[in-house]
């Protein structure tokens, strides 16, 4: 029967173009703004790292002005000082623990004829490489002992290995930076995690992985500086020591945990850290030591705007609409199918088979929608590339599992939409409806 | 094969009852052609609702091949009318979609036979009602009479036992009227039993049986009476 | 109205209908009204001034690697160049360009101390040049005198003796009266003093979603990193011509290092409000098709009804009804309708915007704009029926005879 439903559908919708034509817009216009808001969100909070965003967390600890709190003592700094920092990654209490930040650098030319390179800069220890599982296509990370012995080491990535070294192994040849010669001792694969998970905030969240990577050394031995943002409160002096020193809060500091007890064994440690310095006359403020999933630290930092969240709210709003535009045309269709609806009635057809047939129609009209609803969400989609710029490009594709999504969402939805409809179509008395008119 | 004993139907509105059909007893035998006769709202057309299991009965007794229909649900019910109940109204009532051959073919799918059958059963009934080669036509492109006949070939399709007609006449002139009723008369005749609602005196003479409705009262007209009134 | 018990009577007896258009327009006027509501909020965002002359002004950044650069020398020597160059008004070093995301800032405190409140301001390090390369208007106090400005290293904590504020900083120190800050003393670090010599109008910060972007310093420090910023303002209409001049100008006079990001405040500014412009034309295309869908649905409901009802309106016809009455029927009827889907909208509306007050810490709506949303989907709905209604009015009185 299914098909015979199927055709009788198609010859209904057929027969009623203008009305057909009308829900099928409204519902693809209602699917199209939901689904590229949705893609939008589901591309945002995507886990950029799967096999690992269980074990990997971000540590926090509020060092702040007793009398002046840190955003209103609502939450801690985002970032370490740089003397916590190194004093967690020396203790080691962790399975995995890095710190990091951003720089910039200029790799100079080393013959005449080239021309300067600006690449930006993840200034790291060597856990980093490990901790993120970053692809190698040559070498490996640095030695452990690199981030204690000062040694000048870089890894490349893709992109640099094949501006400098045309994409050949560069592993133990050199590139200058600041006057100082570094020695590659790795190469990444294209490593795009989306979001950047290990530097996220408002603005930088989808911003692409760092050209090249430099031990942690090269910031504190002022090789080159870091640009990041930096907290500072308390008095400063012009002296680069005293900065490191200083309450600044600038270093991201990560750590790998294989167990829950793992984890509370850390916290454990943390409460301990924090008292320990207190002896020092710092950290006057009450514990606020964190230590951050993935999850919740992307909340924290807004990776997910609100824009989009609120756009979201709007486009599942506007697709309620549209629904309900579709519930009118389909009871003011349906009930005036009810002559029909009688007679079948009285040809043999029971409620339960009229309701099939039915929903077969409303399902026919859903799968429309759905289809060139699909075709909205890939114009929204290539819209808000225009509108919001190449920042946004990997957010914007439609995958497989979107697709499907996109077809149940408007096949439930018109489904549901024409289940009121439908049910008060078949309820008519047949004896009603077949009088003459 | 269909009796009503002390069959009764209240229709209920807010606070007022009325009582279309009072007590009917009433028995038609196979091959009957019974034609139903009264003034308007005598409650025929109820009568034929519930004959046709378009509605239920309020209080006594409707058998149909010996089965209560009283009890049955809805789903059962469309079953019967399906297998063994076939309709004609004075509307027409083709479905104005659909063309010719998947008119008649609507009662086939409920049935469901297969698609060899149901093309053999629908070629053969539209070429007994002479309208085989307008079948990809739409029930707007015809006249009337050829709507109704239409009708008539959807209602015989599935084989019916009972075939029942709401003024199958009404709405068309008596030269239409008369190849209508030759018609169903040859239907009786091959053994299908006709159970026709009419006000027209003439057309219920030519039944083998007559009853008038008055007032939901059933009475049956005798054939001596009959004589009389011709 | 005799007809208006009429009309009711015959919505009741479709009362689901009725419901559904006006749930749909319920949920219409919801999403209209807080759609418009952060159409305007994001705009009026947009249209503050920023203070500085946006149209003629650009900026690059000298990024440079050769180790042992001389900055001292380096730095007032391009600044020569740049300010002679013919064409260029003005030209500053300076630490952050206004809305470019990217800044420092400094707290003030009123009193010496530690345990006193501060207030957070943006903080722009420049020179004497600075009021007149973004054309800052002065409306208090004094420049800075070329004598005024230090030169040193960006790590260095030394700080002048003077600062110039914005209106929007010197009322935030002095609530009462912002001209009371001119000639004030107040403090950074706990107790280092700064002078307040000069107020201007306004001058927006780095970030133009800051709660504090109007509360800008201006401090006499030329801060000597090896990515710092040039800012030029040229002769009105002649900054296109000059952008790239000034880059080859720049990289040929010092191979040292790099100059990048030759950028446009213009374009910063575009950048910076890229998210609010986005949201605002997908906001304005979702209010554009909400009214199309809505209206859409209208017609085609009421044609469906018409159609249902011919007999009846032919009927109506026959029995004398003209042709303005049977349209009035349907005006009334749809505005019946709408009336009860904005009385629905309305509350809605308030509720949305609660929910988006609270959940992305937004203004709450006005009422005004709920009167005027409501207005507006009345005029639709109306305007929406007025085609049905008028086909409705040009039945046929005979219809009611030749229909069988």
């Amino acid at each position: 029967m299914f098909f015979y439903y199927l055709r009788l559908a198609r010859i209904s919708i057929l027969r009623h173009w203008g009305l057909s034509l009308l829900m099928v817009t409204a519902i693809a216009l209602g699917i199209g703004a939901a689904m590229t808001t949705v893609t939008v969100n589901y591309l945002m909070s995507a886990d950029p790292i799967p096999s690992k965003s269980h074990a990997l967390h971000t540590i926090q600890l509020d060092n702040w002005d007793e009398s002046n709190p840190f955003k209103e003592g609502l939450e801690p700094p985002p970032f370490l000082t740089y003397r916590d920092a190194k004093n967690l990654l020396s203790a080691k209490k962790a399975q995995r623990q890095t710190m990091h930040t951003a720089a910039k650098a200029v790799i100079e030319p080393l013959a005449e004829e080239d021309l300067p390179l600006y690449v930006t800069v993840r200034a790291n220890t060597a856990d980093f490489f490990t901790m993120f599982e970053t692809p190698f296509v040559y070498g490996g990370p640095w030695q452990k002992e690199v981030d204690d012995n000062n040694d000048l080491v870089v890894v490349l990535s893709e992109k640099i290995n094949e501006r400098l070294f045309a994409g050949e192994n560069s592993v133990g040849k050199s590139i200058k930076i600041n006057g100082d010669l570094y020695k590659v001792v790795g190469v990444l694969a294209n490593w795009q995690p989306k979001p950047r998970f290990y530097h996220v905030d408002k603005v930088k969240a989808f911003d692409d992985s760092e050209d090249i990577f430099l031990p942690f050394t090269a910031i504190t031995r002022k090789k080159i500086n870091f640009d990041d943002n930096s907290y500072c409160w308390g008095p400063t002096t012009d002296n680069w020591q005293d900065y490191l020193n200083s309450e600044c809060a600038w270093v991201h500091f990560w750590v790998e945990f294989n167990s829950p007890a793992e984890k509370q064994q850390y916290r454990d440690f943390l409460n301990g850290y924090v008292e320990e310095q207190r002896l020092y006359g710092r950290f006057k403020r009450p514990n606020d030591n964190r230590i951050n999933t993935l999850e919740q630290w992307f909340k924290a930092r807004e990776v997910i705007n609100k824009d989009n969240n609120m756009l979201m709210a709007m486009a599942f709003l506007f697709l309620g609409v549209c629904l309900l535009n579709t519930v009118g045309l389909l009871l003011a269709k349906f009930l005036g199918k009810s002559p029909e609806i009688g007679l079948r009635q009285a040809l043999g057809a029971s409620k339960s088979t009229l309701f099939y047939q039915y929903m077969v129609e409303s399902a026919c009209i859903g799968v429309m929608g759905g289809l060139l609803g699909l075709l909205f969400t890939y114009l929204g989609l290539a819209g808000i590339e225009v509108l919001y710029g190449e920042k946004m490009k990997a957010l914007v594709t439609l995958d497989a599992q979107l697709v499907i999504f996109a077809i149940l969402l408007s096949v439930a939805a018109t489904v549901i939409a024409g289940l009121y409809p439908t049910w008060r179509a078949c309820n008519v008395a047949p004896a009603n409806q077949l009088k003459s008119q | 094969m269909l009796s009503m004993n002390n069959l009764c139907k209240v229709f209920q509105s807010a606070d007022i009852q009325t009582h279309a059909l009072r007590e009917v007893n009433l028995s038609v035998n196979e091959g009957d052609f019974l034609s139903v006769t009264g003034p308007s709202g005598s409650g025929k057309t109820t009568f034929l609702n519930i004959a046709g299991l378009l509605e239920n009965h309020s209080s006594g007794e409707f058998l149909l091949d010996g089965e209560n229909v009283g009890a049955l649900k809805d789903s059962a019910r469309s079953r019967l009318r399906n297998q063994k109940i076939g309709f004609i109204f004075q509307g027409f009532n083709l479905i104005p979609d659909l063309n010719l051959y998947d008119n008649v073919d609507v009662p086939l799918r409920y049935r469901g036979f297969n698609a060899r059958e149901r093309k053999q059963r629908i070629h053969s009934q539209l070429e007994r009602v002479g309208l085989a080669s307008r079948m990809k036509h739409l029930p707007a492109q015809l006249s009337g009479g050829q709507q109704q006949r239409v009708a008539i070939a959807r209602a015989l399709a599935t084989d019916p036992r009972f075939l029942l007609a709401d003024e199958p006449t009404g709405n068309l002139d008596s030269e239409m009227a008369q190849g209508v009723m030759s018609l169903l008369e040859e239907i009786n005749q091959q053994g299908t039993t006709i159970i026709m609602v009419t006000h027209d005196t003439e057309l219920a003479q030519r039944a083998s049986r007559s009853i008038q409705i008055k007032d939901g009262r059933v009475s049956e007209v005798p054939p001596l009476m009959k004589r009389v009134i011709a | 109205m005799l007809e208006l018990g009429l009309i009711v009577r015959a919505l009741l007896r479709h009362k689901m209908a009725a419901l559904i258009i006006a749930l749909q327009i319920a949920l219409t006027l919801t999403v209209l009204v807080n759609a418009v509501f952060m159409i305007q909020d994001r705009q009026a965002s947009m249209a503050r001034d920023t203070g500085v002359n946006e149209t003629d002004t650009f900026y690059l950044t000298s990024r440079v690697f050769a180790p042992g650069y001389d900055y001292q020398s380096e730095i007032p020597k391009d600044l020569d160049l740049l300010r002679h160059t013919p064409g260029i008004i003005d030209a500053v070093y300076i630490n952050s360009v206004p809305l470019s995301g990217y800044g420092g800032y400094q707290r003030l405190q009123l009193q010496p101390g530690k345990d006193q409140s501060s207030i957070i301001a943006g903080d722009y390090l420049s020179d004497d040049h600075l009021l007149n390369t973004l054309e800052l208007e002065l409306i208090a106090g004094e420049n800075f005198q070329p004598e005024d400005v230090l030169i040193q290293d960006s790590n260095s904590a030394q700080l002048p003796a003077k600062i110039i504020v914005s209106r929007a900083m010197a009322a935030q120190l002095y609530p009462d009266n912002w001209q009371r800050a001119l000639g004030s003393t107040v403090y950074v670090d706990e107790n280092v003093p700064l002078k307040i010599t000069g107020i201007v109008k306004t001058l927006q910060g780095a970030w133009h979603f800051w709660d504090q972007v109007e509360a800008t310093i201006i401090t006499p420090v030329i801060s000597l990193t090896d990515a710092g910023i040039y800012l030029i303002r040229t002769e009105p209409g002649r900054r296109d011509e000059l952008m790239p001049e000034v880059e080859a100008l720049l990289a040929h006079s010092n191979k040292n290092r790099i100059i990048r990001s030759v950028t446009t405040l213009q374009d910063t500014r575009d950048e910076s409000y890229r998210e609010h412009n986005a949201t605002n034309k997908i906001l304005l295309l979702v209010v554009v098709t909400l009214v199309l869908v809505t209206a859409f649905g209208i017609v085609g409901l009421a044609t469906f009804g018409i159609n249902r009802r011919t007999r009846q309106i032919g009927t109506r016809r026959a029995l004398g009804a003209t042709k303005g009455q049977i349209m009035r029927y349907f005006m009334v009827e749809n505005s019946l309708i709408t009336l009860a889907g904005i009385a629905l909208g309305a509350i809605g509306a308030v509720a949305l915007n609660i929910y988006l007050v609270e959940t992305f810490a937004m203004t709450p709506v006005t009422p005004d704009l709920i009167v005027y949303g409501a207005i507006a989907v009345f005029v639709l709905g109306q305007l929406a029926v007025l085609y049905p209604a008028r086909k409705a009015a040009l039945i046929s009185p005979a219809t009611a005879t030749r229909m069988v």
